[in-house]
This record gives structure tokens, sequence and C-alpha cells, in this order.
């Protein structure tokens, strides 16, 4: 939409090596990503800058050189006004904008009102600190941008997103060492599985089912007719379930009964479902409720390859069997298609499933062999063909790869109570955010939700792991010790948080982690979920729910009605029956 | 010669838990207890693990009451069979870093008085919220206890079982994690003499 792709622009040790400004926004990139963290360590320590915005007191917010605390939300009302800082200042690259980018009118037009002081006033951001960091990201020679779910987790996420790369574009920090807009996946092969056409919408490679061309491309290779809408997105799932529209499910690497928002309503769908199937290595929360369970092969019992988030393709080889009757999803789905009589689903190894995308999709993965991929540490895509080294940076001289060839630039606007409607009127298509739930007399507090770093998502494997459970052994709210001292509070009392649509109970961290009126908790747990809580507002273009902003009450309760709370819970999910299959397994009982 | 220690650099530190996780690990395979024995603490002046600083003339040394506690190969050392779990020695400590720790004896385990449900973690002691009473205490909570739960002082030993060295130290991703020896802090007070003789005399008129 705005520069064409979706997917880091560059790669992740070009931060240690070239950067001279890391700005990191909406990431808790020490916990979540160490690694590329590290990177950034190293870049300061070569004497590079960093910037990071968060409400939250993350590590790398400590060590930023500059540190814009913005209250949870708030991402494009800093943006546009850095934007505007940008612009009035003139520090924005005005050779660069000419030739590869359209709309600054417009977005010149859009952050216009974003003045420091009124960015100041809604964020409490010092205008001084917004102005430095201004300065210091478009004066430098290469900057990168760092972002993750903190930006895109809200109903205005593609908003921000656009926003991200309209910073990058004014101040052509795109396509050279050291710069790009990375939003940083959270998963082993999220990059992968996105590329492989693992979204409604879209093909292997991004090509979209709307567009005739593409759909002839994979009905001739595939030999059968393909249909033109797209698929539902997981939060439209649940709804049309109610409505009747889908009656059987198939769940595989993931475990929606803990990770949608508002998961109550998650659950009431399921269980109207005529047919549920669930594939997993694990009897998750959501398998437990399935009809049939099909067990799946582990990372380390698989051939294939995984892509990571710099766009590297990356073998990985089978290391173990998989235990009992367990087996490779792929092998899965080809013996179910063929017991369906449906045909070309005879593939025999992986390489041949790869070898059959690399001709399919050849401007992305044609040069990427296995042979090639056992020599090298990975490629990354696009490699058209055996000669061609791949591509680490992406829109190298302002070569965008949208239908003109140019940058994006979008209007953003957003307030948290909404933005008048006069105002949206003055642009073209512009991107309106507002917060969907505010907090109120009631519901007094900013709820917002993450993960920590010693677990893993739903903590379906993490939570296996004694090493891991001795470091994070239960669920925890950050409190702000101001809050916790006006609540009565203390670290380690029990609370109940309640929002509009469910109650949990939590152990207090009292820590400076939060801002005050803001505590932040986690989907790790299922007996104290927040997942529950969560609002099921979505972004009306990427259709991601808005997990970072609830309004919440907090109530101190005692040790034995949390108790009662969390033996609550233990029915809910049903958490015997995994307790009795792991039982009847060790009997030597196979599934 | 003075005692060995393991000290992070904030600076450096990115909050990973890294260390953590591996010292768990480190300590289980050894058959000692399955606890870190570094705690990430999160501040707003900084981000780092608190660990033992292997006091040269130790607190916890001088309390425990069953010498438990003992100064041997340039560390402060905890053995972990002899100790009553008295608790005393956490009580001394200027750091944090002694946390009385404990198991379950298995008879208790298996019987499943404490683990209503598969995958409930063992709480960390004193978690009292799956304790058979479920009241809280109203001791100071390093005095807490559970029944049938033998808790022993816990701290880092540096690994001293492993030839390699502390596990931390090698499994932090940012190498904020030093093992100081007392050779080092020698060589660098010698330095620091030098520099401040240099400076000191050349400002000399």
């Amino acid at each position: 939409m705005t520069l064409g792709g979706g997917a880091m622009t560059n790669t992740i040790p070009e931060i240690s090596q070239y950067s001279d400004v890391v700005f990191i926004i909406g990431s808790n990139t020490g916990e979540c990503h160490p690694l590329i963290a590290k990177h950034v360590i190293q870049a300061q320590s070569r004497g590079a800058k960093l910037i990071v915005a968060d409400p939250r007191m993350t590590d790398m917010a400590n060590k930023a050189d500059i540190w814009l605390r913005l209250p949870v939300g708030h991402n494009i009302t800093l943006l546009n006004g850095l934007m505007h800082v940008i612009i009035k200042e003139k520090l924005y690259k005005a050779e660069f904008i000419q030739e590869h980018a359209d709309g600054f009118d417009d977005l010149t037009r859009a952050v216009e009102d974003y003045t420091p002081a009124y960015v100041e006033d809604l964020t409490g951001i010092s205008q001084q600190d917004l102005i430095a960091a201004a300065r210091l990201y478009a004066g430098a020679g290469a900057a990168v941008i760092l972002y993750c779910m903190g930006v895109t987790q809200f109903t205005y996420g593609t908003g921000t997103v656009a926003s991200v790369s309209n910073l990058a574009v004014i101040t052509g920090n795109l396509g050279r060492p050291g710069t790009g807009v990375c939003p940083l996946r959270g998963q082993n092969n999220v990059q992968g599985a996105c590329d492989m056409g693992g979204l409604p919408n879209v093909f292997p490679g991004y090509l979209s089912v709307t567009d005739e061309k593409h759909r002839a491309r994979f009905e001739k290779a595939w030999n059968t007719q393909l249909p033109p809408k797209p698929g539902l997105r997981i939060p439209e799932v649940a709804d049309a379930v109610h409505q009747g529209k889908v009656k059987a499910l198939y769940v595989f690497g993931e475990n929606p009964v803990m990770s949608d928002p508002d998961n109550n309503h998650f659950i009431h769908a399921l269980q109207e479902l005529e047919l549920l199937v669930v594939q997993d290595i694990f009897l998750t929360e959501t398998a437990r409720l399935a009809h049939v369970v099909l067990p799946a092969a582990g990372w380390a019992e698989k051939e294939g390859s995984f892509s990571n988030t710099e766009r590297r393709v990356q073998r990985v080889r089978k290391a173990i069997e998989p235990p009992g009757n367990a087996k490779t999803d792929w092998w899965i789905f080809c013996a179910l298609a063929q017991k369906m009589g449906a045909k070309g689903f005879e593939y025999q190894n992986t390489q041949e499933i790869w070898d059959e995308l690399r001709q399919v999709v050849p401007e992305k993965w044609g040069g990427m062999t296995y042979a090639r991929l056992d020599q090298v540490r990975g490629l990354n895509w696009p490699c058209p063909n055996e000669e061609h080294a791949g591509t680490p940076i992406l829109y190298v001289g302002g070569k965008f790869t949208t239908p003109t060839g140019k940058a994006n630039l979008k209007a953003v606007l957003f307030h948290p109570t909404g933005v008048a409607e006069d105002k949206i009127k003055e642009f073209k298509n512009p991107i309106v955010g507002k917060i969907a739930e505010l907090p109120d007399r009631e519901y007094a507090f900013t709820l917002t939700t993450g993960r920590r770093g010693y677990h893993y998502h739903t903590g379906t494997m993490t939570r296996k792991s004694l090493p891991l459970n001795q470091v994070g052994p239960e669920q925890m709210v950050e409190v702000n010790p101001q809050d916790a001292a006006v609540l009565e509070i203390e670290d380690g009392d029990y609370v109940k948080l309640t929002t509009r649509r469910g109650n949990i109970a939590v152990k207090v961290w009292v820590t400076d982690r939060v801002p005050e009126k803001t505590v932040f908790t986690t989907f790790h747990f299922w007996e104290a979920n927040v997942n529950e809580l969560t609002v099921k507002d979505t972004d009306p273009l990427s259709v991601i729910p808005e997990y970072k902003v609830a309004a919440v009450k907090i109530e101190k309760i005692s040790l034995a009605e949390a108790k009662a709370l969390y033996l609550e819970k233990a029915q809910k999910y049903r958490v015997e029956l995994e307790q009795e299959v792991v039982a009847e397994m060790q009997k030597g009982w196979r599934v | 010669m003075a005692n060995r220690f393991v000290i992070a650099d904030p600076n450096k530190c990115i909050g990973c838990y890294t260390c953590m996780a591996t010292c768990v690990m480190q300590h289980q395979q050894v058959g000692l207890q399955a606890y870190p024995r570094l705690q990430v603490t999160h501040t707003l002046a900084g981000t780092m693990p608190i660990q033992c600083r292997h006091c040269e003339d130790a607190s916890c040394v001088a309390v425990c009451p069953v010498k438990a506690i003992t100064v041997k190969n340039q560390s402060v050392q905890v053995n972990e069979t002899v100790c009553i779990g008295c608790k005393m020695c956490a009580l001394a400590c200027p750091f944090g870093a002694i946390t009385p720790y404990g198991t379950l004896p298995p008879s208790l385990r298996e019987v499943g008085t404490f683990e209503q449900y598969a995958y409930v973690p063992e709480p960390r002691w004193p978690a009292p919220l799956y304790g058979q009473s479920g009241q809280t205490t109203e001791l100071h909570p390093l005095l807490a206890w559970r029944i049938g739960q033998k808790a022993v002082a816990v701290k880092c030993d540096l690994c001293q079982f492993d030839e390699a060295g502390p596990a931390c130290v090698r499994s932090c991703p940012t190498k904020a994690l030093r093992l100081v020896e007392g050779e080092d802090i020698e060589r660098l007070s010698k330095l620091k003499r030098s520099g401040a003789a240099i400076e000191t005399a050349s400002n000399v008129e």
C-alpha cells in the first residue's frame, strides 16, 4: 500500500554495522527479540544513537538516548508530531520525495496540526524531546526503524504502519544499508507462512487472489479452478460461525482459544461448529474442544525451510523422528487431500514442494535451490535465478514495488476520541484512528498486553519447560507504584482485573515499567489469560484486533478469592483433560 | 587472593532472562535446586541480574549455625545437603542474593496433594496459593513456610562443578555478564594506581 511489500526492508546485521540512529517504536526488543537487541547494543557501542517510543519502561527504553514515553495508543500523534518538526525545519529529503514518492502535499497538510505543543498536550512528551528526536532521526546518515506489535495491534494499526513508512520515506531512509522500515516478526517462520500465501487474500508470493492474471498462473500450475474471493480473517471467523456461514474449522499451529481477543466470544462460536479439527504437537486449550485431534510433528522433527523476519530462507533439517503417530503438517494435508479425492498432492518430500514454488513464483524464489540453501546460511528473497545472490536490501535507489513505482505517502489522522468529519473530508482516502475503548469512571485504568521474555505466546510449549517455568512461574500484572499506593495494594498481592468482557485474578508486580493509570499483563497463562479481557474491535484494513488498549477495573482480592477464580478457569479450559491424556500416554496408550 | 564473582553491565543487559533459564538448567542437571541463582531486576536506573558478590567477610557465612556456608576456591559456597533451611543467611545478605527454595518430597508430589492440575507450575517459594491451608501467612515472606517442603539456601555457586565456568556468562547474548577473578581486581587496582600517579604527577607544578 505504501512501499509495495510487507516485510523488513533491510537485514538485521546492518543495524550493528551501518545504522547511525535506531528508532524503536512499539517493540520490546530486549525481551521479545533479544538477538536483534544484541545488534542494537552493538550499534550503540559503535556510537549510534537510540530513540525509543514506548509507554513501558522496556530495557531498550532504559538504554535510549531519547525515550519518548507516550501514553498507550498515541503512536500516530507522535509520528505525525515528528514529521511536523521535520517538515517545518526542512529536514526532509526534497529530492528523494520528488523523484520517488507521491502524496507529500497531503501528508504535509495532515501533520500540520500536530505541533510540538499539541503533541505535548495530548501525550505529555516534552516539546524539547520531540524536537530532539526529530532532528536526530532526520539528521542521521542512516536511520532504521524497528517496530512490532505495539504499532500494529490497534484498530488503526494500518495507519500507524503507514505513518512509520511516511517518516522513513520523507527522510530518504530506505534502500541503503542501515536504513529501512523493519517490522520484527515474532515467530521463526511467520514471515515464511505469509510468503507462502498463508493469508486469506493472496497466493504464494503475495499475489492477490482477486487478480485474474495471478489466478490464471496458479490455476495452470495446479490444474484446478481457484475461487476469486478472499477468505475470512481469523477475527472474522467467530462471527461467521455464529451466522451459520462456517460449519467446520481446521486449526493448526495456532491456539485461538487463548490468543483471540474476547475469547469467550470465540469459545461460544467453537461450540456451535459441526466439526472442529485441531492439528498440533500438544493438546492445547483449543484442541481440548476439538472433535478430532491430529498429532503433528515439532520443529526438530521435520524437513523444510523457515523464512525469518529479514526474508532470509533457511533450511531446517530433521534431528529426531516424531514420536508415536505424529506426522509432519505437509504429510497430513496431502494424505487428507488424497482421501478427499484431490489430485496433485502426491509429494514425496519437502524438496518437491519447494521446487514447485520455485517454478510457479520464480520472481521471488526461483534461484533458491535446496543445494544452494545447503551451502550458504540462507538467502533473502527476491532471488529470481541461480546466479542471483538474493536481495538483502529492498527498494535500492528508491525503486518501490507499488504499481506506480513510487512510495505512497498516506495522510493519517488520529485523536483518541475521534477526528472531526470536516477534517477527514479535506483529504483523499486518509487513514483515521481513534481508541475503541477509553477508560471511564468505572473502568478507570488502561490495560495493555504483550509478552514476557521467558514464555512464548499461549505457553503451549514454554510452560512445559522447567527452566522457563522457574523463571516465570505465574501471571503478573505490572502496576505503577503511584497507583499501587492509591489502591493500597502491595507487590505480591492478588487483584481482580475486570473489563466489560470478563475477569481474571492476577498477582501484582509493583514496578516503574508501566506509567501511571496503565497496567500490563500477558496471554501466556490459562489461569489468568488477558484475552478474556481484551476488546475484539479490529482494524478495518488488516483486521488485527486492538490487543493493546482496553479499559479495566482493578480490585484487590484475597488469596481464597484468587484461588476460586483459578479453579473456575481450570474447568473452563478443561485442564484435567490434558492431565488425563498425559497419564494415559505414559501408560503406553497411543493416540 | 580476593574472591571471584559474576557481575553484569547494566548498559549491555537487555533483560532477556536467558541467564536465569540457563542457571536453572545447569543446576538441575547436576542435581542441585532447580532455581535461578540470579534475578533480572528492572529499575528506572537500569536493568541487570543481581547475584551473589561472594563477599570477603560474608555475613551469610557468619550467621550460618551449621557451617553449611563456607569460603572455598575463592568463593562463598552453600552445601545444600547440610543446610537446615533456617533462612538467616537470606535475611543477612545485603544484596538479596540468597533465596530459600525447596522441593516437595517425592511422596507428596505423587499423591498430588499440592498440584491439583497438570501444568500448574510448581509455585515459587513462598507461594501459598496452591498450599493446603489456602491462607496467606502473616510472617515475613522469608520466614513463610509450606507443609512438606524442605527449603534450603540457594545462591550463586559460580558453577563450580563445571570446568567451563559460570553458565550465565556463556549464555548471555550481549555479553553483559562477566566473571571477575581475584587477580583481575588486583591487576585493575594496580592499573588505576598507575593512572592516578601519572595524573597527579603530571599536574604538579
